[in-house]
């Protein structure tokens, strides 16, 4: 009985040309969006590759340095020392030997890699840049990102495929389903259906099922054509997984969006009625509730601006050069096991650079301890308001389901931390105690890599969302079907 | 086949069925007349369970239409003032989709059988019914009927506005479908029509049936001024009549 309904309301929809060019409008929206997410998941991309290549050409030429050194050492017999300022400039041993010279003047670059959803929701990687260098200096440059990015990029966002199923799929939804059974109800039809042994009930639910078949199925294979399309690493089963989280999201926010129709439908008021009501609920949960919360977010929690963050540095720096010496003092007095032999200590330019550094980073570490608590605030105020608006949900869901997610990103920047005391400690101890980098160090340098959280990490984090997604879901769903038995198919 | 016993309704304040009796037999044309806001509709209404009743009880072949509304439905026929179908199907795509929600089948000819019974055109079978006169769309609303095998048919006004002659048609189908054995209820305002092809007639007032008549113990001037008789009885009737039409 339902099949009969459900296939004449799919041939209806296709003999719509309304209908069949929502359908290009969607295809055309996912094919932009896949296109317009990938492109700038490649820009990072090759931004970081650019800069790994940089700064590998750059140690690069200083290990050759160190080995045509090696050779020279070698022929014509001598010590192997380490550059310092004992040594005339342009003679003497190369830069390439001094550890401090290559922790300081050469960075690592360190990489969150793409998960191979990453294109469907780039969250917010346009400002939490997925590599960040790493050096001996202090931990300041590692949230500095110094992207030059479009402000206007900034401001509206990234047409990636998270916009478009968050955005522009209710609004297709409520394109079709609006006058669900008002313009059944209009058209006369309505009477002469429930003359047959039909209940409302059934009708409504096999008109449902029709819309919402036709438009996840084209949805979701789009989907599965951009992933295919981006290229992303389609042997990894974590890509499959992942995209099935997709599917499922996509799926309940889409039905979600079908049962508010249903809902607005049962109230029995005429077409022009349902789609302002609608229209009124997409405006309200899609744009105004997050706006409001976003803006609640960052008025109870004010990120200090990166101006003050600079200037704190700033004044911290000239404060450090002002005493420099009673610093390295102080530096000594902490690090006793450096104290370097001899009388070269004052004359240590290098040593006095890294205390400096020292000091700035002790004077500028608390306002970015800061500055990320309250982001992380900020960032958690959302999680707990995310249940008053399903786009709110969504969008934590899907930058999750991509690994573009706040809480990704954080565990990426604690192996960035770690990562870089374990690189500063490298070349500060070899460089504090004199120790002449020869070439072979070069391979024994500390290696980075990115460990993935565990996938039940993600789901854990993914559930709040998606539970809160489905109870919306449910009821948006009873309340119709508990007040369906009072609508008035004839009027009086 | 249709019976309401002590049928009542109210929309609000309003009470548009007070305690209504009525039986339908199979082979019998039931003429209900009465004035716009007689109660007419409503009983229609009732029997489809597109409404509750407050009170008593409307059955199709015994089975009360509340308690059992998807059987008593495949019994039933309906015929609204306008027959209203899916204007960018063709009347056989129509017909087909309204036999199958009934949980019928047929082939191809079969459906053309039934419209051709009707007296439809064969060349306007597979024409799109948005471009169908009335009169054409309350025979596709017949050949529904016919291809539900309905038992009971109730029709709200069907020949409202149509042609003498359309209209003179759809009452040739109606004694078909009489001959056949179905029970037939048809609101209308017709009076000629009620004697000439009703086998009874229900006169209501205010929700009520005040009167009923066998067509063949009276004549058409009987049944006019019978009619016309209960109406003034109502004497203040004329306002309120107006009011909630």
């Amino acid at each position: 009985m339902k099949r009969i309904i459900i296939s004449h309301e799919t041939r209806q929809l296709f003999r719509s040309g309304a209908f069949r060019s929502l359908l290009v409008l969607i295809a055309g929206a996912i094919a932009f969006a896949a296109w317009s997410g990938q492109r700038s998941i490649d820009r990072q991309v090759e931004g970081a590759n650019a800069a790994i290549a940089f700064e590998d050409s750059r140690r690069g030429r200083m290990r050759a340095d160190t080995e045509r050194y090696e050779a020279q050492v070698l022929a014509e017999g001598g010590e192997y020392q380490f550059a310092s300022a004992r040594h005339a400039p342009g003679a003497g041993p190369p830069q390439g030997t001094n550890a401090g010279a290559v922790g300081a003047e050469t960075s690592k670059y360190l990489t969150m890699p793409a998960t191979g959803l990453a294109s469907f929701s780039i969250g917010q990687s346009d400002i939490q840049l997925n590599y960040v260098p790493v050096s001996m200096n202090p931990t300041m440059n590692i949230t500095r990102n110094n992207e030059l990015e479009n402000p206007v990029n900034l401001m509206t966002g990234a047409f990636d495929i998270a916009f478009v199923v968050i955005f522009l799929l209710p609004i297709f939804v409520l394109a079709i389903s609006y006058d669900l059974l008002s313009s059944e109800k209009e058209r006369g039809t309505l009477a002469m259906i429930l003359a047959h042994p039909i209940s409302l009930r059934e009708l409504m639910a096999s008109k449902i099922i029709a819309r919402a078949g036709v438009l996840l199925a084209g949805v979701l294979l789009l989907g599965l054509l951009a992933l295919f399309a981006v290229g992303a690493n389609l042997g990894s089963t974590d890509t499959w997984a992942r995209f099935g989280l997709w599917m499922s999201a996509t799926l309940v926010y889409t039905l979600f969006w079908f049962a508010m129709s249903v809902l607005v439908n049962v109230y029995g008021k005429n077409s022009a009625a349902n789609g302002i009501a609608l229209a009124g609920t997409w405006l309200a949960l899609v744009v105004v509730v997050p706006t409001l919360v976003s803006l609640l977010a960052t008025t109870i929690y004010p990120a200090p601006s990166r101006m003050e963050l600079t200037t704190a540095a700033r004044e911290a720096q000239t404060a450090a050069e002002k005493n420099y010496m009673a610093r390295l003092d102080e530096y000594y007095y902490d690090h006793l096991e450096f104290v370097p032999e001899g009388d070269e200590r004052a004359m240590d330019f290098l040593t006095v650079a890294m205390s400096n550094r020292n000091a700035i980073d002790k004077a500028v570490r608390p306002l970015y301890d800061e500055f990320q608590a309250q982001l992380n605030r900020q960032e958690s105020l959302v999680q707990r308001f995310q249940f008053i608006s399903p786009a709110i949900m969504m969008q934590l869901a899907l930058n999750e389901i991509s690994g573009t997610s706040a809480d990704r990103y954080e565990h990426f920047l604690g192996q960035v931390y770690a990562f870089h005391e374990e690189w500063g400690e490298y070349f500060t101890v070899r460089f504090l105690q004199r120790y002449p980098l020869k070439p072979a160090d070069y391979d024994q340098f500390p290696a980075f890599e990115y460990r993935e959280e565990p996938f039940g990490t993600v789901l854990m984090r993914l559930l709040p969302s998606l539970l809160g997604m489905l109870v919306l879901l449910f009821g948006a769903i009873l309340i119709p079907f508990l007040t369906l038995r009072r609508y008035q198919v004839a009027t009086s | 086949m249709l019976q309401a016993t002590n049928l009542t309704k109210s929309y609000g304040d309003i009470e548009a069925l007070k305690g209504l009796d009525m039986t339908v037999e199979g082979g019998d044309i039931y003429c209900l007349l009465g004035a716009n806001g007689a109660g007419k509709t409503t009983t229609i209404s009732l029997f489809l369970n597109f409404i509750e009743p407050d009170g008593g009880t409307a059955s199709v072949c015994g089975l009360d239409v509340t308690r059992e509304p998807l059987e008593t439905k495949k019994l039933l026929a309906y015929i609204p003032e306008q027959v209203m179908l899916y204007g960018n199907l063709t009347a056989l795509e129509n017909l087909r989709y309204f036999a199958q929600l009934g949980g019928h089948d047929y082939s191809q000819e079969e459906y053309r059988e039934f419209l051709h019974r009707v007296g439809l055109q064969s060349e306007a079978m597979d024409r799109r019914v948005k471009t169908y006169s009335k009169g054409m769309r309350q025979k596709v609303g017949v050949a529904i009927a016919l291809a539900k095998q309905a038992r009971a048919l109730l029709l709200d006004e069907p020949t409202a506005g149509l042609d003498p002659k359309a209209s003179n048609e759809f009452s040739e189908l109606l004694l078909k479908l009489k001959a056949d054995g179905a029970a037939i209820l048809m609101a209308t305002h017709d009076l000629f029509r009620a004697k000439e092809t009703g086998t009874r007639i229900g006169i209501m007032r205010e929700g009520r049936l005040v009167d009923e008549l066998s067509t063949d113990e009276v004549s058409h001037a009987d049944v006019e001024k019978i009619y016309l008789q209960h109406m003034h009885a109502g004497g203040h009737y004329a306002q309120e009549g107006a009011g909630s039409a």
